[in-house]
């Protein structure tokens, strides 16, 4: 027992430490190492009912949390996976009462059927055909298959977002990407142009994502794309000719407001000045339950030696250098969310959010 | 399912030298050693801990501690490195208690035989957010492509007045184009007009095509070594530092010749807090975030909290400030701290548990845990260390250090560049730290104070011998620091001002005054650490046990001849005590046989002098010990030693001739304490030993002397007549 719980310790420990050192970033790595580090905790853990083991996984959550507070994905996974546990157990008792179904109460979920969904609930279909024969092994294995979909979830984002690209990309299109180190809308854009011919304005985002703002503009070249790398400062004066902002979040909240790579919210504003549709481009593990109250502490502050080079002694020290990292951007600038589940409107949001979660894991304290 | 290391599996151990074996940081490194001092409210040696597990190849962990080895060792039994999630499969903390300098520290790792391959040697006060991966490729690529490889240099460019840039050991490096070969290393003269050029040796440069001469560069101690750099170590006994010794000789020597890489990093942060500008500078770099993603936010301690707010600003969570108070930017202020009403804080770290009362101002200043700083007063540019007590109205001007614990009194000001410590740890021992400074700086010039005491006349020495304890020095100095007290910190202070060999001063630079110099803090820390000394010596030379018992009676008479030529040909001191070092080395053993051939050579001497009656008994002790007890500076650290040292010259002295053998014991320890190598304390120690009273034959003479000193320690230093009476008999 006590060696168990010593190789959990562990296990966890390093996980947070590794968030910490930040040897596993970006939304997309670190909602799939935790999937795993999920999984192994799942297994590995001992646990006599699902409320110890939900108890544990919130414990996790809160150091998780702690280590990393704007790494989202992590607490969204583990989110998830307590929805599962939740969903399991309400399942279970609603059954053993008497054998009503449960009432589909989503509205939503009535018209469109979310694929995952549909997946959850013939888990816990195979769930209830099993119950009856063995309780706990059952759940953990339950839990684990859930990871594992999960794990499929992540792994195909790209995949079902760019199956959206038809419909969103018309022809001899100006496209313009403040992000150009959003992997999802790297992928979306040669998607397209399988399909479609357009052109791609991509801007640098100096200073944080100038390496990357040249690296996806060779692989969009490289597909035939036309592209153009622009200045950020130049961002008002090509919007008139733009039909349509394509921007990766990095995290979006149950406002409909997103977390991004900084200097999009000034490309949003030029949007809107300009009526052109901005479309935010993210996989359903980036949604967050939470609010974005306190925006301050949403925005990260990076390296001010990447605004002035640190060799510079006459500047440094003598004047104040600040380098956001992320910006936030209101959901009044998006038009649309494009995600692995089909596209929606900011105000949507909150109803995704409250079908994928549960209101008691929002806050894991 | 892991993150994949590099292509192949690479693991590399890692040297971190906890100590400076430097003085720089006194009188607070007298309290507490360097890597354990807090830089943005995080013990140093945490920085280059995380620098070493964010490369995510370094394995083991080997921390070499002198000075305050216990407090390091108690630290790092309590962190996270040693819990089982540690990235490192294992973190040892080697006490060297008897290293002098990083050559020392080198070869006792050496002669543990504990590192098995390449290795990366960095300094315990490294703070840096580059990845090292990329400099061991390098080092693989340079290891593979070059015969006579041995180390690489990880060198961070700025420019050469960069604020965390050492202005106290700038140096330059030679490369060659293109490669990052280095080819030579020169520490840089200093600037006043002395000396301002480089020589370099045109044969080093046969066969280079082109050289850079760089003089921007961060020295930053990151150094990936193969094992060889440790054999060169071992080989060349006499080297002290890494850079001005070995670089210099391994570049150099005819010998050696081999190949030392650099590897420049231009983007990362790289820097080594090895003076107080140095400290004010990188706190300054982690709080405006040059280094991130080391910045205070990422609490790098599991229990902190700290939190990022616009301008710099971070704050911990449970603090308390008033509603007109100010907090400008580049602020962090650790947990449970008040700040009252009216004050204003800038460019600043304050610690967790401080008091800052109203209308106080406190502009880039360093206040550690615990301090205590009340209503109107006035920091600028200083330090407090923790649990210090600035009391009301008192103006602190910049560069000053206020010590561990010091209370600075009601209205005073405090002038600039003015350290205060506690408690007066002995003056004696800092003079006498600097007389080992003086020897062990083979070839630099020593300084005026230092000699003051090898210079001691015969006829001063003749009628004062004994009168020397409460000496005009020594009573003087003690007669001063009563006034200053007074002075410095105010009538309900406490505290004394420290006096500094000038060379450091303050947070500024003092590129004039610029000497290079390899004071160890050990010398000057008093600790009880004998028993764990004993136990290291016994467990490296265990293994030759059999072997060292034969070298043993080799080395005493090869060291007794070595003395002997050295007192015949009257050598200078530095060149004896090279050959006895030497020759400790070569035959690995202890510092108690040193110090037994070396008695035995110098009384034997004093013997022949006697027995031929060429000189009278006083004459001839004072004749030899004068000068040549010099070299017990280099023999004897510890309190332990000292007790060991006056046993050795007890048992030769009961081996003499009767007649004057308690004589020779007496004038000997009398020199021997005049010359501050031996203490009260421990002479009080060693005389009520049982291995001491068992030889009583000789003690009858010192017996009287102890007795006076005993007296005239519980009376004051006013009788300076009764001494000149006794020391007549």
């Amino acid at each position: 027992m006590s060696s168990s719980e010593h190789k959990l310790d562990i296990l966890v420990d390093s996980f947070v430490n590794k968030l910490k050192r930040r040897q596993i970033t970006g939304s997309y790595q670190v909602a799939h190492e935790t999937c795993q580090f999920l999984m192994r905790v799942t297994s590995s853990s001992r646990w006599q009912s699902p409320e110890e083991f939900i108890a544990l996984i919130r414990s996790i959550g809160q150091r998780i949390v702690k280590a990393q507070p704007r790494e989202f994905a992590a607490g969204n996974v583990l989110r998830r996976v307590l929805a599962l546990v939740r969903d399991e157990i309400s399942d279970r008792s609603a059954s053993a009462s008497a054998d009503n179904a449960p009432v589909n109460t989503a509205m939503f979920r009535l018209l469109v059927p979310p694929p995952d969904k549909q997946e959850q609930e013939n888990n816990a279909q195979q769930g209830q055909n099993t119950r009856k024969i063995e309780r706990k092994d059952d759940l953990r294995s339950i839990v684990i298959q859930g990871i594992r979909d999960l794990i499929d979830e992540i792994a195909s984002v790209h995949e079902n977002i760019a199956q959206m690209t038809v419909e969103m990309i018309h022809d001899n299109e100006v496209l313009l990407t403040p992000t150009p180190g959003s992997e999802t809308v790297l992928n979306f854009l040669l998607k397209a142009s399988l399909k479609r011919k357009f052109t791609v304005l991509i801007t640098e985002n100096y200073p944080n994502d100038i390496k990357l703002c040249h690296k996806a503009a060779k692989k969009l070249a490289e597909a035939n794309i036309e592209t153009v790398i622009i200045p950020d400062s130049t961002i008002y004066a090509v919007m008139s000719r733009v039909g349509k902002v394509l921007i990766g979040a990095r995290a979006v909240f149950a406002n409909g407001g997103c977390v991004t790579a900084s200097g999009v919210a000034t490309a949003c504003e030029c949007a809107k000045e300009y009526r052109t549709p901005v479309f935010a481009v993210a996989g359903l593990y980036k949604f967050s339950p939470n609010y974005p109250f306190d925006r301050d502490t949403l925005i990260e502050v990076g390296n001010s030696g990447k605004v002035l080079p640190y060799k510079d002694s006459d500047l440094v020290g003598k004047c104040e250098v600040t380098n956001p990292v992320l910006d936030y951007v209101p959901p009044e600038f998006i038009d649309i969310y494009i995600t692995n589940i089909g596209g929606f409107s900011p105000n949507f949001i909150y109803r995704i959010v409250l079908d994928n979660y549960r209101t008691d894991d929002v806050d894991f304290s | 399912m892991k993150k994949v290391n590099t292509n192949t599996k690479l693991e590399y151990q890692a040297v971190v030298l906890t100590d400076s074996y430097q003085t720089r940081f006194m009188p607070l490194t007298h309290v507490e050693p360097r890597c354990l001092m807090p830089l943005a409210n995080v013990p140093l040696i945490e920085y280059t801990l995380e620098f070493l597990a964010q490369t995510d190849v370094v394995s083991e962990v080997f921390l070499m501690c002198s000075s305050h080895a216990d407090q390091i060792q108690k630290y790092i039994d309590q962190s996270k490195w040693v819990l089982p999630s540690s990235p490192f499969s294992k973190i040892h903390t080697l006490l060297t208690v008897e290293s002098r300098s990083v050559g020392d520290a080198m070869r006792d790792i050496d002669a543990r035989g504990m590192i098995t391959g390449d290795f990366i040697l960095v300094s315990g006060d490294v703070i840096t957010n580059m990845d090292l991966n990329k400099a061991l490729s390098a080092h693989r690529q340079h290891k593979q492509d070059d015969r006579d490889y041995v180390s690489t240099m990880v060198l961070k460019q700025a420019s050469p007045l960069h604020r965390s840039r050492s202005y106290v050991e700038p140096a330059c490096f030679i490369l060659e184009e293109g490669t990052n070969r280095c080819i030579y290393y020169q520490d840089i003269p200093p600037v006043n007009g002395r000396k301002t050029s480089v020589d370099i040796d045109p044969e080093l440069l046969g066969d280079v095509g082109e050289i850079v001469l760089k003089n921007d560069l961060i020295d930053c101690r990151v150094d990936i070594c193969t094992p060889q750099v440790l054999s060169t170590f071992q080989e060349n006994f006499d080297y002290q530092f890494l850079r001005a010794d070995w670089v210099k000789g391994v570049l150099s020597s005819d010998l050696l010749r081999k190949h030392v890489y650099t590897y420049i990093t231009k983007d990362d942060y790289a820097a080594r807090v090895e003076s107080w500008q140095t400290y004010d500078g990188i706190s300054q770099d982690v709080l405006e975030r040059w280094c991130y993603p080391i910045v205070p936010e990422r609490n790098l301690l599991e229990d902190q909290t700290y939190t990022y707010e616009s301008q710099h600003v971070y704050k911990e969570s449970d603090i308390r400030l008033s509603q007109s108070c100010k907090i400008d930017s580049c602020v962090e202020i650790g947990s449970r701290t008040f700040v009252g009403d009216g004050s204003r804080i800038g460019s600043s770290v304050i610690g967790r548990d401080c008091y800052i009362g109203k209308n106080v101002i406190i502009d880039n200043s360093y206040i550690w845990k615990g301090a205590r700083v009340e209503d109107g007063a006035v920091i600028r540019h200083s330090i407090v260390a923790s649990d210090a007590v600035i009391k009301e109205n008192v103006i602190i001007n910049p560069g000053s250090v206020i010590g561990f614990g010091v209370v600075i009194g009601k209205d005073v000001v405090i002038p600039n560049y003015t350290k205060i410590t506690k408690n007066l740890f002995k003056e004696k021992k800092r003079i006498k730290e600097e007389h080992s400074d003086a020897t062990s700086d083979f070839g630099n010039e020593t300084e005026g104070s230092s000699s003051q005491f090898t210079t001691t006349t015969d006829e001063e020495s003749t009628s004062a011998a004994t009168s020397e304890i409460p000496s005009e020095s020594d009573s003087g100095e003690e007669n001063t620091n009563n006034t200053t007290r007074e002075n410095i910190v105010g009538s309900d202070g406490v505290g004394f001002l420290y006096e500094d060999d000038e060379r450091y001063n303050g947070m500024v630079s003092q590129m004039a005054s610029l000497e290079l110099s390899d004071v160890s803090i050990p010398s000057s820390t008093i600790t009880r650490r004998s028993t764990k000394r004993k136990k290291r010596t016994m467990s490296s030379t265990a293994s030759q046990a059999a072997a060292s018992e034969e070298e043993s009676e080799d080395f005493e008479q090869e060291a007794i001849a070595t003395v002997n030529r050295a007192m015949e040909n009257n050598y200078d001191i530095d060149t004896s005590l090279l050959e006895v070092n030497t020759l400790r080395m070569s035959m690995n053993v202890t510092y108690h046989e040193v110090r037994d051939a070396t008695c035995k050579a110098m009384l034997s001497r004093v013997d022949h002098f006697i027995e031929t009656q060429t000189l009278g008994v006083k004459e001839a002790v004072e004749k030899i010990f004068q000068k040549w007890s010099e070299l017990f500076t280099r023999q004897v650290f510890e309190d332990a030693d000292q007790v060991d040292l006056m046993m050795i010259i007890q048992q030769i002295c009961s081996g003499l001739d009767p007649k004057y053998g308690s004589m020779i014991l007496l004038y000997a320890l009398l020199i021997l304490y005049e010359q501050e190598i031996i203490e009260e304390d421990n002479i009080n120690i060693w005389w009520n030993s049982e291995d001491s009273k068992a030889l009583n034959r000789v003690r009858d003479k010192t017996a009287k002397w102890i007795e006076w000193l005993a007296q005239a320690e519980s009376e004051s230093e006013g009788e300076n007549e009764n001494e000149s009476d006794e020391s007549e008999e």
